[in-house]
């Protein structure tokens, strides 16, 4: 019918006229409300005086990001580095770190440790946020709950140097039998179980921060919920918190050293944990710091960013499952992985951060030894690559397993970038050196951490920061006893070394047993070294003073001021 | 009239009957079927024929392109990571790297401030100093842009204690270019001080003899001494993240993706045509009750479904999703099919041919055979053209929140996941996969257009 064909032809033509004029004034009105919108948010904005930037000279405030909400802010349940964070800007205990990582007074203007009794004497005008002077009292009860097995607290142990903290903890002597106690109220007395040589360093963790007895009795289980449910001693108080979306704290008038603090108000106004997202507010100016991954050093320089790294002090490296029924369990193959795999070009080629270092023992390179650093006074031991090296060892593993072919290996580990690209990387090198298949099994932090208690694994990548500056806070790990050897790593040993280590004043006798450590841990290839971890990150240029530290707040802005240029 | 005169003009032999004949009219045009006609008119359609090209491109990629591109798609090549398409890929044969002293080479003895203690290479840079006076510390920066009197350095790469005469031996990610070092003083409280020292590097690409050997970049049989030239491994579209060859891991992708989208879209468009066929033309009460269930499945949550077969199936973490993800989309996605092919019997059911064949005599087979299978052809092989690039599209989508295929498993899904990461530095991460997502998705649809257009019955009438 080519008349139809035709009418339809005509149609079309007279559509396409107003089709087109009716789509070119839709675009043209799109655009009109686009800059219209842009311009009244831009009206928007000046009118509210500005909350949005990072840096507000006017008021002394900044604003930062925290990377997740903290589950609480209860200090005797706090485990993670987010509330640590928030409690090193809102809380102090008797002895704090300094920028340098040394203990100095805090809380206690001076203490004396004599072989198994310290004794803290606290300030005058030591006071909690709301007035009322802390006391003596304040400690006792703080550790004594925190110990209580009632509480559950995940680090307990961290007492255990005080005299019946474990039997208290583990339930067989009540809690009152604890060596603490409040000699008045500004004396606290500590009997520990045997002289123990860092215990300065121990009261510097956050567990051992105060806690108003009576505060906390009122508020309950509330306690460390919400702003107006704690007391604060540190530098600064938790004026606001919003759940899921902000913190904020301001400058606690009550506290002692009123000189350290020139901020005003530190504003935690992001949450999130995503690095592009932080990156584009600091390129907004709304916050005063990030930090970079590896894509973004580029953009950071092309920018003419300043930047500054920093060592977070902790250790990741692959750590195995020696349960009687896993195939790591045989020497041979851990040994063959071991030479098979080389951290360097890990770090060098596939994280490429400045700030990481490859890892070659348990021991990162900062710990302090008797005069010099542990790692130079007691050299970790190294594996050489050696791919054909690796493979008589592997098949010395596989005769001895009794295997015609080793089974596919799990690895286990989180879903950090680097951890993500780490197990990546480590999958084709065993394959590609020993043949060995490995599945990846990426599960988020604490998944990992419950997969790793139930031993569901055959290698993990896994990580230790340290706790307090003693290289204890590492060498203890594969003690047989602790709950965070959880590839169950047993030697008589280490055991023996680590309690020698734990009850030894004796500063070169402790670093030997370290020492010896380190040997028999690279002898028995308990773990493999990756990286000790970096960090670089950007700082809003009128931002000085903040610090960057290992133990206490990971970010710690309490010194910080703003400079402005003149 | 008598009864046996005729009419006028005939005759007793107009009232025989006629020979049978094989041709009672004379078509003019030869016949052409129904698929003749609808190829015809999809022939004509030159968006539709370049789509179906790219198609079987894409399939040809697919299944016969890993048997000419023999690279192991999971194979990391350290030298190359994050390469782009056609770089550079020279570099020239070097000793061993051996751990180093802080003593300068041969022709490097000389010199006084920051300096090279040896020619910069990709392996290593090495970097001497002399003391610099009242600095408290120093601070080596690297940076990839000249240095200028903003005093941006770029990449703070190591720090050290005193203002001594030192070393240092960078091996940090060193990329043939220029890099520009700044060895900066500190004053005492870590801050930086204005001194600094900016030394410029070029960096060349080296590679041992081991390293030569281990990824077979020459013949077994060639000799090579120090300081020839040998090419690193070719990667005609790049590297990804880790060093991994895009071509390869496109190719392998495109396994997966094509694999997805087709199998599962010809399997659940073949359970709502015959559940929706069914439910037509049957009809009545157990229509209604066929249709509310398939209402019952739109309605069932397509990702907590995803993840409950994930269970079922025993699929563990670190191995592939790819089969719960067919079972999800297979059972789930069909009642739209359904739905439409069950519209489309109940349509003609009612038309005149059908009551007319009925009258006929024709049995019900031939009435589903004959009349309605093919005139719901055409809309079932639109809708599963319009399917194609949907269940494509999920597939890429689940591997990109990473429910889809476990590593080194490559699926352009995923290759765009982990492209994002890097999409500013190295953007042909991101574009390929990207690329080749959206072609293939542009190209089942414009076919699909086609189709429709050329499998329409009654478009037969305008031609």
């Amino acid at each position: 019918m080519p008349h139809s064909h035709s009418s339809d032809d005509s149609f079309a033509r007279s559509a396409a006229r107003p089709l087109a004029l009716f789509g070119g004034a839709a675009v043209l009105a799109l655009v009109l409300l686009m800059f219209l919108l842009d311009f009244l948010a831009g009206l928007a904005s000046a009118g509210g005086a500005g909350t949005a930037t990072g840096v507000d000279v006017e008021r002394q405030e900044i604003t930062v990001y925290l990377r997740e909400e903290p589950p609480q802010l209860n200090s005797m349940l706090a485990t993670d580095a987010v509330s640590g964070m928030v409690l090193g800007h809102v809380m102090e205990g008797l002895l704090r770190y300094d920028e340098n990582s040394q203990i100095v007074p805090g809380l206690a203007e001076r203490w004396e440790i004599n072989g198994t009794r310290a004794v803290f004497h606290l300030r005058e005008n030591a006071r909690w946020s709301n007035g009322e002077p802390i006391t003596a009292a304040d400690f006792e009860y703080a550790w004594k709950t925190a110990l209580d097995p009632a509480t559950a607290s995940q680090y307990a142990f961290i007492f255990y140097a005080i005299k019946n903290a474990e039997a208290a903890n583990t339930g067989s002597l009540p809690v009152s039998e604890v060596g603490v106690r409040a000699l008045d109220a500004r004396t606290l007395e500590v009997e520990l179980e045997q002289p123990v040589a860092y215990f300065d360093k121990l009261v510097a963790f956050v567990t051992y921060l105060p806690v108003s007895a009576a505060f906390h009795r009122q508020m309950g289980e509330r306690y460390g919920a919400d702003a107006d449910t704690m007391l604060y001693s540190g530098p600064f108080m938790l004026t606001s918190w919003v759940h899921g979306a902000s913190l904020r704290m301001e400058r606690n008038p009550h506290y002692w050293d009123q000189d350290r603090v020139r901020l005003n108000a530190i504003n935690a106004a992001y949450i999130t944990s995503d690095s592009n997202t932080l990156l584009n507010l600091y390129k907004d100016g709304r916050i005063v710091q990030v930090d970079l991954s590896a894509e973004m050093l580029e953009g950071a320089m092309q920018q003419r960013w300043h930047l500054d790294r920093f060592m977070d002090g902790s250790v990741f490296f692959i750590d195995f499952n020696h349960r009687p029924e896993r195939v790591t369990r045989n020497l041979n193959l851990r040994q063959a992985m071991q030479l098979a795999q080389n951290s360097n070009e890990l770090v060098d080629r596939v994280i490429k951060l400045p700030g990481y270092l490859p890892a070659k023992s348990l021991f990162p390179v900062w710990l302090q030894g008797v005069e010099r650093p542990l790692r130079e006074e007691y050299p970790a031991p190294e594996a050489p690559y050696d791919v054909a090296l690796a493979r008589e060892y592997l098949e010395r593993a596989r005769q001895e397993l009794g295997l015609t072919q080793f089974p596919p290996l799990v690895l286990l580990a989180d879903t950090s970038p680097v951890a993500t690209i780490s197990s990546q990387y480590y999958q084709e090198v065993f394959k590609r050196n020993l043949g060995l298949d490995i599945i990846i099994d990426a599960q988020t932090f604490q998944q990992r951490l419950a997969k790793m208690d139930a031993g569901d694994f055959d290698i993990v990548l896994s990580g230790w920061g340290p706790d307090y500056n003693d290289p204890l806070t590492f060498a203890d790990l594969y003690a047989s006893w602790n709950l965070n050897n959880r590839g169950r790593f047993a030697s008589e040993r280490v055991d023996a070394l680590v309690r020698q280590a734990q009850s030894s004043t004796d500063n070169a006798a402790r670093m030997a047993a370290f020492g010896e450590i380190q040997q028999i841990l690279f002898d028995e290839v308990a773990l493999i070294g990756n990286y000790e971890r970096g960090r670089v990150y950007a700082t809003d240029p009128r931002v000085k003073g903040i610090l960057r530290r290992v133990f206490g707040a990971e970010v710690d802005y309490t010194n910080a001021y703003i400079e402005v240029a003149p | 009239m008598s009864p046996t005169e005729l009419p006028q003009g005939l005759s007793a032999a107009d009232f025989l009957p006629l020979e049978r004949r094989d041709h009672a009219q004379g078509i003019s045009r030869p016949s052409r079927s129904y698929w003749q006609d609808a190829w015809a008119r999809l022939r004509r359609n030159r968006r539709a024929l370049a789509s179906l090209w790219i198609i079987v491109g894409l399939l040809a990629f697919a299944l016969v392109g890993p048997a000419l591109w023999r690279v192991d798609p999971a194979r990391q090549d350290i030298d190359q990571i994050s390469q782009g398409p056609l770089a550079d890929r020279s570099a020239t044969v070097v000793a061993p790297y051996a751990a180093w002293n802080g003593q300068a080479a041969a022709g490097y003895e000389n010199g006084s401030g920051l300096r090279l203690a040896q020619a910069g290479n990709s392996q290593a840079v090495r970097l001497i100093w002399d003391a610099v006076p009242e600095a408290s510390a120093l601070r080596l920066y690297r940076n990839i842009f000249p240095v200028e009197a903003d005093m941006a350095f770029g990449l703070p790469i190591a720090e050290f204690a005193s203002g001594a005469a030192g070393f240092y031996e960078d091996r940090l990610d060193l990329r043939p270019g220029t890099y520009h070092y700044s060895l900066v003083a500190l004053n005492a409280d870590r801050s930086l001080s204005t001194r600094y020292e900016v030394l410029e590097v070029e960096v060349a690409r080296v590679i041992t003899l081991d390293e030569v050997r281990a990824r077979a970049l020459v013949p077994e049989t060639t000799v090579l001494a120090e300081g020839d030239a040998v090419n690193l491994a070719l990667h005609p579209l790049g590297t990804d993240y880790l060093g991994r060859d895009m071509l390869a891991r496109l190719m392998a992708g495109a396994r997966v993706s094509l694999f997805i989208g087709i199998v599962a879209p010809v399997l659940y468009v073949l359970l709502g045509v015959l559940y929706g066929s069914t439910a037509g033309f049957l009809g009545g009460r157990v229509d209604q009750w066929m249709m509310r269930f398939a209402d019952f499945v739109v309605a069932l949550p397509f990702l907590l479904f995803m993840i409950l077969f994930q269970v079922v199936f025993g699929i563990g973490p670190g191995e592939s999703g790819i089969a719960p993800m067919l079972a999800a989309l297979v059972l789930l996605a069909w009642p739209a099919t359904a739905r439409l092919v069950r519209g489309q019997i109940l349509q003609i059911r009612h038309q005149a041919y059908i009551s007319a064949s009925r009258l006929l005599g024709a049995p019900d087979w031939y009435l589903v055979l004959r009349h309605m299978i093919p005139n719901t052809l055409g809309v079932i092989l639109v809708t599963l053209t319009f399917a194609v690039p949907s269940a494509i599209f999920t597939e890429a989508f689940l591997s990109f929140i990473g429910m889809g295929v476990a590593p080194p498993t490559a699926s352009w899904g995923s290759m765009s996941n982990e492209g994002l990461a890097t999409m500013l530095t190295h953007p042909h991460e991101l574009i390929f996969p990207a690329l080749f997502i959206s072609i293939t998705v542009l190209a089942f649809n414009l076919l699909g257009d086609g189709l429709r257009d050329a499998l329409d019955a009654r478009m037969r009438s305008l031609e």
